[in-house]
């Protein structure tokens, strides 16, 4: 075993362009939202995201339009915290910038 | 899987092909190779043992299925508390490349029982934030002195 401690900036810059990522947690419980926001601070794109239920942190990188594509059985906040808005802007419309892959 | 649509809907997921062992029909699944699970935790040690503490959702098999692991934790804990109950590792350390020590990590979502509600004024301005084209803004004001 060795010492794997870095700082928020250097686990983000792991991430290259067009890796798919299983980003844990669920809607909004114990997603991992502040390492997905410093990504937003990474010139990194074309991400594909995977989990059963993506959440905030999920959001994020469809928010910034860095993620291109979501593997997923369910994708939204939950309760109160409703529909997920990034994965939305980014998926809907006349001329969606990623595509849902549900029931993948 | 039977029953599904989702075998007919999905053929580049789903494929019904005859069992080697007897012939019999099976459905089988296409796996994804995460390059990395990316999770937050409440307990790691500095070699990437963690603990999960509630609900793990999905988290220790991202972790198998993935070619190596991100954590963010709550905390960094001493080794001791993985041998005081090591049935209690969701991930061990093989499995992980870097740990992050990020207190608040999940923010403004919910990590039981460090934070057990929504922090809602934060939620609300990342919801305007997406809508008003504002997330660098957003991610400024929520990373500062944690990068």
């Amino acid at each position: 075993m060795y010492d794997k401690t870095m700082s928020l900036s250097q686990a983000a810059d792991l991430i290259k362009d067009g890796m798919l990522l299983a980003i844990g947690g669920n809607g909004m419980h114990r997603t991992p939202s502040i390492f997905s926001l410093a990504l937003t601070k990474k010139p990194v794109k074309e991400l594909k995201v995977c989990g059963a239920a993506p959440g905030l942190a999920s959001d994020i990188l469809f928010a910034s339009f860095q993620a291109d594509t979501a593997y997923f059985g369910f994708f939204g906040l939950e309760n109160e915290a409703g529909l997920a808005p990034g994965m939305r802007k980014s998926m809907e419309g006349d001329n969606p910038k990623a595509k849902a892959i549900e029931g993948s | 899987m039977w029953g599904s649509d989702l075998v007919a809907k999905r053929p580049e997921f789903f494929q019904v092909v005859k069992s080697p062992f007897d012939g019999t029909e099976v459905v089988c699944v296409k796996a994804l190779v995460p390059d990395y699970a990316i999770i937050h935790v409440q307990e790691a040690d500095i070699y990437g043992n963690c603990r999960i503490l509630g609900p793990s959702y999905q988290d220790a098999l991202m972790a198998r299925a993935a070619k190596k692991t991100i954590v963010t934790t709550e905390r960094i804990v001493g080794t001791y508390r993985m041998k005081e109950e090591p049935k209690l590792t969701a991930v061990p350390h093989f499995l992980v490349e870097a740990v992050v020590e990020l207190p608040g990590g999940a923010k403004p979502g919910i990590c039981y029982p460090e934070y057990q509600a929504v922090e809602w004024p934060k939620h609300k301005a990342y919801q305007k934030a997406v809508k008003e084209g504002q997330v660098p803004q957003y991610a400024d004001s929520m990373l500062e002195g944690r990068l």
